[in-house]
């Protein structure tokens, strides 16, 4: 736990120092304003997320230390695939949903993990796939009337 | 000469394609896409207005959001789109006529074609109950001279542009408060934190209690629930904010179609479901302004803005207190 | 104000069919979303939202309202049958709900269970009516002055509540309070945060950020620990005549239902504490004020009763701030708050001024919500023990889809399929470092409203703090949110200090 606030609290640091000094004076806007300036309430947010977190990153570190354990310890390479996998699947699904609408991919979207995930029952897939799909269809078409997504 | 011969040839072969596909205009669902969220007062009226388009023109008309930046996402998108009038805007002129000069956009007055306008905007400068001025214009005025400090909610670029201007003309001392929509300045003018405001609509729900009453209207003329405040030209500010709201369409779309569009929407306007919802529930009255009359009243606007932002040396907002 | 007639007729309007079939599809899915255990409430709510579109205001808030209560109820199915609590916040039922169905008596546990719910959510949601009304009539007469302070405390007590770390609480809350302030700035008119995007012009859109948040990043972390947890043990009901629950035993466990209730709708009424806390708060009530506290952990009634009355009490007390005020104080609150925006109403008190007949019908159909509660449970205990075997393998899959389905319906389009995307990835690492989900939440919900209250605050009192000193509810509020700020940070500081004596 100790370990995992330290990084956390040091990317999320990092984070807030970069928000400090480059995104917040660039992006956050200015002009004259009478009582709040444009940046001040996101600065205000940006320091107080530096304050806990390097606090918190801190604490950790003099923790770990007494424990004697090291700060760090790399996750193998299959857990690391493990967490990733998810974020890709649902990505490439997105760039499909770009080009074509959502009505006609969801059975893939919906099947294809199915059957990862060790669905292999096909009169328990094909329903499951289609009907939230049917579902979407009547709900757009029908229903609202903004024509198939 | 030759140019112009030639740019005459273009149009005319222009106007006879048009004409042309008129006939079978629209052969596919069109899509009417609102610059507003789901369940705003624009969202309901375009809801029937759709429903009764899709009877006079005979194919699907399908409904759409794209919110975002006061309707400037819609009208972005729009600017780019070349369907030939399959798709087009619903929408109020404030976002085309004062947008494009308050932040920096990719569309400008003449990237569309303004078929028609169906609805007059209501907005106006209001007040509350019992305030030292009375409910008159003219009170409010020889109140604010004589108490610099005055508070204004402001809820756009616009009326902000308009207080300032009107601040600058009577040599006001106000102090302007942002607020966010109808529902953020309603409790800030009943609690008589704040001594006037601009109000989009949201004055109209209260024409039978009282509570709100109207020192200006904004409109071309008075508002219709309240006929007892001038309009801002009869107060004497050259000036005319008053909001339509207008079915968009690029500039290249065929006229034949936009003439097919304009049909089906003067049919609309005498349509007993759109006048109800209009003018019952969002309070605003029906109107039918061809195309030539809306683009004439919106550059006259743009116009006018302009040299009023002149006026008042550049960016609004600029010449806040501080 | 609203006459007697109107709130009649408003009653009126919440019992046509069409509004109690709204009703009862929204508590019928919660049960089903509250009994499944990877689904959630929150998850639930902010898929749901988009569906509602087309539907009127009202029907989409009893729909909401109605979901997030039957959530609470469902959720003791599978923690009695399963021993996995299908909301964290029926982890207390667990205790005494498992043992008992595990002894042969697993309608006798959920019978107890849902008699529990029922009664705490119903007292609450009076208890909601009789407070938020008087509440709201008080805080119309508050300015921005006095919202600017509340809003203040607000943030501060939930930072402060929320549980888990402070120091993690604050940091999320500043987060939120970053992405708040995301649009035009509407002083000044300058883009804040946008990178040129129009689309950010109105600050992030909520939608988005809420389903990336809430919905899809869980089932990211969902699909992580798949593998892990895969055959759980489901008790079947069996056709014993002796396992039923008799008047008598029903009776003996309405003081403790009473006294939960209590509990559960006091922490309710406070922003940001949530069921969990109500929940294992009036668990340990009762446990200690009982006879022969031994028997509890081991099937006692009581402690089924005393963790769900204290659950589904929560949820109704919640909306008291919310209605009174316009502060949300729980994550299903903040929910609401932004689908109220959606369908165009602001939520908070000037709805008793502006829309009173709404008001009124959606208390209304709080109460319908309850009695459906009691009818889907009651006829429905068989189907729903079933329900709970449904497999995380199906639940995924689906929720993903409904996450993008709901994006696509609200025509965000690719921008927003991106913002969600972003957002899961972002709340995947709140969920995976336990930074708090509420502080983050409502920093983001209420930083635009805070800091449009400061601002008129500010430029309508020229700058002077001594308005504060006419301004005696501010100033009240102001004193306590200091004085809040140095016991916690005085208590935080005693319980290092005690730690590292103590280490």
């Amino acid at each position: 736990m100790a370990r995992m606030d330290f990084w956390s609290g040091a990317v999320v640091s990092a984070l807030a120092l970069a928000l400090i000094i480059w995104v917040i004076p660039t992006y956050g806007g200015g002009g004259a304003a009478f009582g709040l300036p444009p940046q001040l309430l996101a600065s205000l947010g940006a320091w107080l997320m530096l304050i806990c977190a390097a606090a918190l990153s801190l604490v950790s570190a003099v923790k770990l230390w007494r424990a004697g354990e090291s700060p760090i310890q790399l996750p193998s390479g299959s857990h690391l695939w493990h967490m990733l996998w998810p974020f890709l699947y649902v990505l490439g699904f997105i760039f499909l949903v770009d080009r074509f609408p959502l009505t006609w991919i969801a059975p893939l979207l919906i099947g294809a993990l199915l059957v990862i995930l060790g669905e292999r029952r096909w009169y328990l897939v094909l329903p499951v796939a289609v009907v939230p799909a049917l579902g979407l269809y009547v709900l757009t078409a029908h229903l609202m009337r903004i024509g198939v997504v | 000469m030759y140019l112009k011969r030639l740019s005459t040839a273009i149009v005319a072969t222009a106007m006879a394609v048009g004409v042309a596909q008129a006939d079978d205009f629209p052969s596919q669902p069109l899509t009417l896409v609102v610059g507003f969220g789901a369940g705003g007062s624009t969202d309901i009226q375009a809801r029937v207005l759709a429903n009764v388009l899709e009877e006079e023109l005979g194919q699907p008309v399908n409904v759409v959001n794209q919110p975002g930046a006061g309707g400037g996402v819609a009208l972005s998108r729009l600017a780019v789109n070349d369907d030939e009038g399959y798709t087009f805007v619903f929408g109020t002129s404030m976002t085309i006529t004062y947008g494009p000069l308050s932040t920096e956009t990719n569309y400008q007055l003449d990237d569309f074609r303004y078929v028609a306008g169906v609805t007059l905007g209501q907005s106006a400068m209001v007040t509350g109950e019992d305030r030292p001025f009375g409910d008159t214009w003219e009170g409010l005025i020889e109140y604010a001279k004589e108490n610099p400090g005055t508070s204004y909610a402001t809820q756009t670029a616009l009326d902000r542009m308009i207080i300032e201007y009107i601040a600058q003309q009577e040599g006001l001392d106000l102090r302007i408060v942002p607020t966010s929509g109808g529902a953020g300045m309603a409790p800030l003018i009943l609690s008589g934190d704040v001594d006037f405001a601009y109000s989009g609509g949201t004055h109209s729900g209260y024409a039978d209690s009282g509570e709100m009453p109207v020192l200006l209207s904004l409109a071309e003329d008075r508002l219709v629930a309240f006929p007892d405040a001038p309009s801002i030209q009869e107060a004497g500010y050259d000036i005319n904010p008053a909001e339509i709201r207008v079915v968009m369409v690029p500039q290249n779309t065929p006229d034949g179609h936009v003439e097919r569009l304009a049909e089906a929407l003067e049919v609309a306007t005498q349509d007993e479901r759109f006048i109800e919802i209009t003018e019952e529930r969002i309070l605003m009255p029906v109107v039918y302004m061809d195309e030539d009359e809306v683009t004439q009243t919106l550059s006259d606007q743009v116009t006018g803005y302009r040299a009023l932002l002149e006026e008042l040396g550049g960016v609004p907002g600029e010449d806040d207190e501080d | 104000m609203i006459g007697f007639d109107a709130i009649l007729a408003s009653f009126g309007a919440a019992f046509t069919f069409h509004s109690i079939a709204v009703i009862f599809g929204g508590v019928l899915l919660g049960y089903i979303v509250g009994v499944i255990p990877g689904l959630n409430r929150s998850v639930a709510i902010a898929i749901a939202i988009p569906l509602t579109f087309y539907m009127s205001a009202y029907a989409a808030i009893a729909f909401l309202i109605g979901l997030s209560k039957g959530t609470a109820a469902g959720s003791a199915v599978s923690a009695i049958l399963l021993n996995t609590p299908g909301e964290p916040s029926s982890a207390a039922t667990c205790l005494d709900g498992y043992p008992l169905a595990r002894s042969g008596k697993p309608r006798k546990a959920l019978k107890v269970g849902l008699l529990a719910s029922v009664v705490g959510d119903l007292l609450a949601t009076l208890l909601l009516i009789a407070v938020a009304i008087p509440f709201a009539a008080v805080a119309l007469k508050f300015g921005p002055y006095e919202l600017a302070a509340i809003l203040i405390f607000a943030l501060v007590f939930i930072a402060g509540m929320a549980g888990g770390s402070f120091l993690k609480g604050l940091a999320a809350g500043g987060m939120g309070v970053i992405l708040g302030t995301v649009g035009l700035d509407p002083e000044t008119g300058a883009m804040r945060l946008t990178f040129g995007y129009a689309e950010l012009m109105e600050g992030v859109p909520i939608l988005p950020l809420v389903i990336g948040t809430l919905a899809l990043s869980e089932m990211f972390v969902q699909l992580e620990e798949y593998r892990r947890n895969k055959d759980a043990d489901v008790i079947r009901l069996s056709k014993n005549a002796d396992d039923d629950l008799s008047y008598g035993e029903f009776k003996g466990t309405l003081p403790t239902i009473f006294k939960s209730t209590g509990i559960g709708a006091f922490v309710g009424a406070l922003p940001g504490l949530g069921p969990s806390v109500g929940a294992f708060m009036a668990y340990g009530f009762a446990k200690r004020s009982a006879k022969n506290p031994d028997s509890f952990g081991k099937g006692n009634p009581n402690g089924i009763a005393a963790a769900e009355a204290a659950d589904n009490a929560v949820i109704p007390a919640s909306y008291i701030p919310l209605f009174g005020l316009g502060i949300p104080g729980s994550v299903s609150a903040a929910l609401l708050v932004g689908a109220f925006m959606i369908h165009g109403i602001q939520v908070g008190p000037l709805m008793l001024r502006d829309h009173p007949e709404m008001l009124f019908t959606i208390f209304s159909g709080m109460i319908v919500a309850s009695l459906l509660m009691l009818a889907i449970g009651w006829y429905g205990l068989r189907i729903f023990a079933k329900v709970t075997s449904v497999p995380p393998n199906i639940v995924i899959p689906v929720v993903i889809f409904l996450c993008l389905a709901g994006i696509q319906v609200q025509g965000y389009g690719t921008f927003g399929l991106i913002v969600v995307f972003g957002f899961a990835i972002f709340g995947y690492f709140l969920k995976k470092f336990d930074y708090s989900f509420v502080t983050f939440l409502v920093a983001f919900i209420v930083t635009p409203m805070l800091e449009m209250n400061l601002r008129q605050s500010i430029i309508l009192s020229g700058g002077e703090i001594s308005i504060l000193l006419e301004r005696p509810i501010a100033l009240v509020f102001v004193i306590i949110t200091a004085l809040m700020v140095l016991h916690l940070g005085w208590s935080s500081y005693r319980r290092n200090a005690s730690r590292r004596a103590a280490s």
